[in-house]
């Protein structure tokens, strides 16, 4: 039993999932559900569909060089069965999962820093040249108790103070 | 699902090219051929100077089907064409190679001598 990765989107493929495409040249495309096999079909490039992990190893926004993706290369010698070896490769799978979980968070936090200021940056820009689309120019100058709302404040709500 | 007038590549040296599906051999109202099945097919297209010639009648064995093979692992598998081996009355092949992929059932079948001989057994 071998858990394969779909040739479009990169899931594991588990055992009766899917369907394997075997073209004349003896490739194997496996796909992990109809949605891919699909897609395939309509000759579309894993690399252009954004929901793929293709699409995103491409683009940046997932991990593509790590140590803890060495463990789950592809590997053609049978081993021998050992009670230990196993018990240790299943603590071990354990480990590293946790490992690449927090090496891609940090990779996500890293590609999401400076976005909080930004937007920050963007919406009181926002405010101050769109405000007419909320307020008319000239109740804001009628009414001097009228003011702006301020974007720092960590409130959710932007209520007018009048 | 080969029935009569289904046309299947041909996936040996035989010399026929194309074959064209006549009859299913098993059960008298049997519709469809799937893989491992035997069929009576007529040779469509030839190529020249082999022993076998176009319009000539020959059994063969369906090696590739378009529609998928299930298997009791849960894997489905599905090739890109339909193809079948010529053979004799007894089961062997009329060519000495063959060409694409095979799949692994053709074993369970008897028919080790293509199984053999094939360039890749899935």
């Amino acid at each position: 039993m071998r858990l394969e990765k779909c040739w479009f989107c990169s899931s594991t493929v588990y055992p009766g999932h899917g369907i394997q495409f075997v073209r004349n040249d003896a490739k194997i495309f496996r796909f992990c559900r109809s949605k891919c096999h699909k897609n395939f079909k309509m000759k579309r490039n894993p690399r252009k569909v954004k929901w793929t992990k293709a699409y995103r190893r491409v683009h940046g926004k997932d991990m593509t060089q790590d140590a803890t993706f060495e463990f789950e290369r592809k590997r053609n010698r049978p081993e021998r069965y050992d009670r230990h070896v196993a018990e240790e490769t299943l603590k071990a799978i354990k480990k590293i999962d946790k490992v690449r979980v927090d090496r891609e968070a940090r990779h996500y936090a890293k590609r999401m820093k400076g976005k909080k200021a930004q937007v920050q940056k963007e919406a009181a820009n926002e405010l101050e040249q769109s405000i007419h689309m909320v307020k008319a120019p000239a109740a804001l100058q009628k009414e001097p108790s009228l003011t702006l709302p301020k974007v720092y404040q960590k409130q959710t709500e932007d209520r007018m103070e009048e | 699902m080969i029935q009569p007038q289904t046309h299947l590549n041909v996936a040996d040296n035989s010399g026929a090219r194309e074959l064209m599906c006549i009859r299913i051999i098993g059960a008298s109202n049997r519709r469809y051929a799937h893989i491992g099945d035997v069929i009576v097919a007529v040779i469509k297209e030839a190529v020249p100077n082999m022993p076998l010639e176009k319009s000539e009648i020959v059994r063969a064995v369906i090696v590739r089907t378009c529609k998928e093979l299930k298997r009791d692992s849960g894997m489905i598998i599905r090739y890109d064409d339909n193809a079948a081996v010529v053979i004799d009355q007894e089961g062997n092949p009329k060519g000495t190679r063959i060409f694409g992929a095979i799949p692994r059932e053709l074993r369970q079948f008897n028919f080790t001598k293509i199984v053999s001989l094939a360039p890749e057994v899935l």
